[in-house]
C-alpha cells in the first residue's frame, strides 16, 4: 500500500482525495498554487506546499513543479483528480520514470484511450455500439463530405478533453465552414490539440454514463449508471441514479456490455464509459473518462463503495477485493453542483469572499465543498464550489430531500447556481424524469427560471 | 516528459539577451524616468519598447506605493510565457516576488524579517523568492554586491536549476533558506538591502 500522497488538484475534489487518504490511513501533502493558500485542502492537510503562482499553466498543470514537490515531501504517489492533468499520459509517465505511482490508469492505457475518436473504433470492435461519426477531420472539404454522409445536423467535438470546449452543433454546410477554424483554437486553447471529428447529432438524447473499477489483474466490476442529462450548453449540472429514463433490464445490459467491452480493450483503475441514448432506448458509446469524475459521489450513495479509495487500492496494485454480486445498489441519488455562477448574467463566473456559509445536512444528505465561511474564490479557475448529493430511498424521497436541503444551504457573498437547482426540482420534464441533454438551452435558462418563479 | 516544457526555459541565447535589456534599463532608462519623473509634476510615467512596457510612479505621499501598483498591474503581464524577472523593470522598486514574504509562510520557516517593513528604512529591504519547488543551491554569500536580476542561488527542479534573482540592486544581507533543503514556490530566499534611490533636489520621497 501506498504510505504518502500527494494531491495534485484543488477545490472540492483535493479534499474529496485527502479524505479517502485519512481513512486509508495514507498521508497527505496538498499541492497548491499561490491563489490557494488559504484553502480548505491546504488548510486541513498534514502537510502543504506551494507549487507555483495562480496561473494553472504554472502550478496544476505544471508536470516537474507537481513531480518535484512529490519528491521533496517524500511521496510516493500522485493523485491528479480530475481535470488539469488527470488524464495526460505524458505526465503519468513521468510521474512513473521519477519512481512514484500515478494514481489512475497506468500511461499505456491513458495513451489508448487518448483519442476519443480510435477508443470509439477500439470499443467498437468490442461490441459497444457507437454513434455515426467521422474520422479526425483534415480539412473543410473532407469535414463537408464527412458531414454529409452522416447527415446533419452534426456535432463537432475536439478529439482530446472535454467540458463542451471547443464543441458546437451545427446544422448546415455553411454553419460547420464556419465553426471549424472556432472549435479549432478553442480545442487548441484548453487542450494544446486542435484535432476535431464529426458525430452525429441526436437531438433528443439522454446522457447515461457507466461507472467500472478494473484492477491490474484484469478483474473487473460495473458500479451501475449515472444520468446526467440535465445539462447546460454540454455542462452537466445535476446528476442523477439511477437513469430515470431507463428500464432495469436495459440498465443491466448496458452495465455489462461497458464492463466487458473495457475489460477486453485492456482498461485499468476507475473510469466511465459515456454513452447518449436516443428516445427509443438505445445506447450509443460516446467516450470514455479516464479518472475520477465529478459526480462520482451519487455511485456511491447507492453502492456504498469509496471510489477514490478503490482508485488508491488499484493503483497500490492491490486486487479490487470485491465482485460483481458485492456491488449492490440502493434506492436513488441526485447531485447539484454548486457553481459560483451567475443565473441571471448568462451563468458568468463570479468570485469574491464568501461571507456566511452553510452546509445542509441530515439523512442521506452529503456536501462535498472546500467552502468556508470567509473563503476567498479565486476567479482563476473552474466555478465548481461545491456538490450537494441528496439520497432517498426512492426518486420521489431524494427530490424532497434535495429541496430541504437547498433550503439549508448558504453562501453569501457570492453568486452561485443554486437558484436553478430549485428551478429543476419543480419543473415537470423534471419531476416526470423526462429531460434531455438540450432541453435548457432550448427553452433558455432565463424562461425556465421565470416558469418556475410562476410556479 | 522528461524534458517537460517550463515557460521559465529559455536558451542562453534568450537568457543573455534578457539580461542584456535588463543591464540597459536598469543603467540608463530607468535612471533617466525617475529623474523625469521627479522633475515633472506627474504621479506616473509610463513608455513602451518592443516587448517591454515600464512604468514609474510617484508614491502617494507618506503612503508605500508598492501594493497599490503591484494589485493593479497583476492582470497586464508583458510578453506571453515571459519569466518573472522579465517584469522586473515595469516597476523597479515593488518587485512582485517581494510580496511573498508579506504573507503568513505556512508549513515552511516562516520570513523571520516579517513585520517592520512597511516604513523606515526597512522599505530598502527586498527578498529573493524561489522560483520553483525543489532543492536550493545558495550562490552568493552574504555581502555581496548583488544587481537587480543577478542569480543569487538556485533551485533544482528535476534536475534543471532555476535561477534565483534579485529583484533590486543592492547587498545581498542574509541567506534566508539552507542550502541543500527543499523550498517551496515563492519561498523567501534571501534578503537584500536596497541601494538607495537618487535623492530628488526638492528632498520629497526617496522614491521620487
Amino acid at each position: 500500500m501506498l504510505s504518502r500522497i500527494l494531491i495534485a488538484n484543488r477545490g472540492e475534489i483535493a479534499l474529496r482525495i485527502l479524505r479517502a487518504c485519512r481513512t486509508l490511513g495514507i498521508e497527505a501533502v496538498v499541492a497548491y498554487s499561490e491563489a490557494d493558500r488559504d484553502s480548505l485542502p491546504a488548510l486541513l492537510a498534514d502537510e502543504a506546499i506551494c507549487i507555483g503562482p495562480a496561473d494553472a499553466k504554472r502550478s496544476y498543470l505544471s508536470a516537474p513543479a507537481l513531480i518535484s514537490a512529490a519528491l521533496v515531501t517524500g511521496c510516493d504517489a500522485i493523485h491528479p483528480g480530475y481535470g488539469f492533468l488527470s488524464e495526460d499520459d505524458a505526465f503519468a509517465d513521468a510521474v512513473r520514470a521519477h519512481g512514484l505511482t500515478f494514481i489512475g490508469p497506468p500511461s499505456s492505457v491513458l495513451e489508448r484511450f487518448a483519442s476519443k475518436e480510435e477508443t470509439r473504433r477500439l470499443l467498437a470492435t468490442h461490441g459497444l455500439p457507437t454513434i455515426p461519426g467521422s474520422g479526425l477531420l483534415v480539412d473543410e472539404a473532407q469535414a463537408l463530405e464527412e458531414a454529409e454522409r452522416i447527415g446533419f445536423p452534426v456535432l463537432v467535438k475536439p478529439s482530446a478533453g472535454g467540458g463542451g470546449k471547443g464543441m458546437r452543433m451545427v446544422r448546415s454546410p455553411r454553419e460547420l465552414a464556419a465553426v471549424l477554424p472556432i472549435c479549432r483554437s478553442e480545442a487548441k486553447a484548453a487542450f494544446g490539440d486542435d484535432a476535431l471529428y464529426l458525430e452525429k447529432w441526436l437531438e433528443e438524447n439522454r446522457h447515461v454514463e457507466v461507472q467500472v473499477a478494473v484492477d491490474r489483474f484484469g478483474h473487473g466490476v460495473h458500479l451501475w449508471e449515472r444520468d446526467c442529462s440535465v445539462q447546460r450548453r454540454h455542462q452537466k449540472i445535476l446528476e442523477e441514479a439511477p437513469s430515470p429514463a431507463m428500464t432495469p433490464a436495459g440498465r443491466r445490459e448496458l452495465a455489462e456490455r461497458a464492463i466487458k467491452a473495457v475489460v477486453a480493450a485492456g482498461y485499468e483503475n476507475v473510469g466511465t464509459l459515456e454513452f447518449l441514448v436516443d428516445g427509443e432506448g438505445n445506447a450509443y458509446f460516446i467516450e470514455i473518462n479516464c479518472r475520477i469524475q465529478v459526480e462520482h459521489p451519487v455511485t456511491e450513495m447507492l453502492t456504498g463503495i469509496d471510489l477514490v479509495a478503490t482508485q488508491i487500492r488499484i493503483a497500490s496494485g492491490e486486487p479490487l477485493g470485491f465482485t460483481q454480486a458485492d456491488v449492490a445498489y440502493r434506492g436513488h441519488a441526485i447531485e447539484f453542483r454548486i457553481n459560483a455562477e451567475d443565473p441571471e448574467h448568462d451563468f458568468r463566473p463570479g468570485a469574491g469572499t464568501i461571507e456566511r456559509f452553510n452546509a445542509p445536512g441530515g439523512p442521506g444528505v452529503r456536501f462535498d465543498s472546500h467552502a468556508y465561511s470567509g473563503y476567498e474564490v479565486p476567479p482563476y479557475y473552474d466555478s465548481l464550489l461545491g456538490k450537494l448529493i441528496v439520497w432517498g430511498p426512492t426518486r420521489e424521497v431524494a427530490i424532497a430531500r434535495g429541496r430541504a436541503a437547498l433550503g439549508e444551504l448558504v453562501l453569501e457573498g457570492v453568486v452561485t447556481n443554486a437558484q436553478i437547482h430549485r428551478a429543476l426540482l419543480v419543473s415537470e420534464p423534471f419531476l416526470e424524469g423526462r429531460f434531455t441533454t438540450n432541453l435548457l438551452d432550448r427553452i433558455g435558462s432565463a424562461a425556465f427560471l421565470a416558469a418556475a418563479d410562476r410556479s | 516528459m522528461p524534458e517537460a516544457p517550463n515557460p521559465g526555459d529559455r536558451s542562453p541565447a534568450q537568457r543573455e539577451a534578457d539580461h542584456a535589456s535588463l543591464a540597459r534599463l536598469s543603467d540608463t532608462l530607468v535612471p533617466a524616468l525617475v529623474q523625469k519623473l521627479s522633475a515633472s509634476g506627474l504621479g506616473e510615467l509610463e513608455v513602451r519598447e518592443g516587448n517591454w512596457r515600464i512604468r514609474i510612479r510617484r508614491p502617494a505621499a507618506g503612503a508605500p506605493a508598492a501594493p497599490a501598483a503591484r494589485r493593479a498591474e497583476r492582470p497586464r503581464l508583458g510578453p506571453p510565457h515571459a519569466p518573472e524577472r522579465a517584469h522586473a523593470p515595469e516597476r523597479p522598486h515593488a518587485p512582485e516576488r517581494a510580496q511573498a514574504p508579506e504573507r503568513e509562510a505556512r508549513g515552511r520557516d516562516a520570513a523571520p524579517e516579517r513585520g517592520g517593513r512597511a516604513d523606515g528604512p526597512d522599505d530598502r529591504r527586498a527578498v529573493a523568492t524561489s522560483p520553483a519547488v525543489g532543492e536550493f543551491r545558495a550562490g552568493v554569500t552574504p555581502g555581496s554586491r548583488v544587481r537587480a536580476g543577478d542569480r543569487i542561488g538556485t533551485v533544482d527542479l528535476l534536475g534543471i536549476p532555476q535561477d534565483v534573482v534579485s529583484p533590486v540592486d543592492g547587498t545581498l544581507v542574509e541567506i534566508l533558506a539552507t542550502s541543500g533543503d527543499a523550498v517551496e514556490y515563492g519561498e523567501p530566499i534571501a534578503a537584500i538591502e536596497a541601494d538607495p534611490a537618487p535623492v530628488a533636489p526638492d528632498g520629497a520621497d526617496e522614491e521620487g
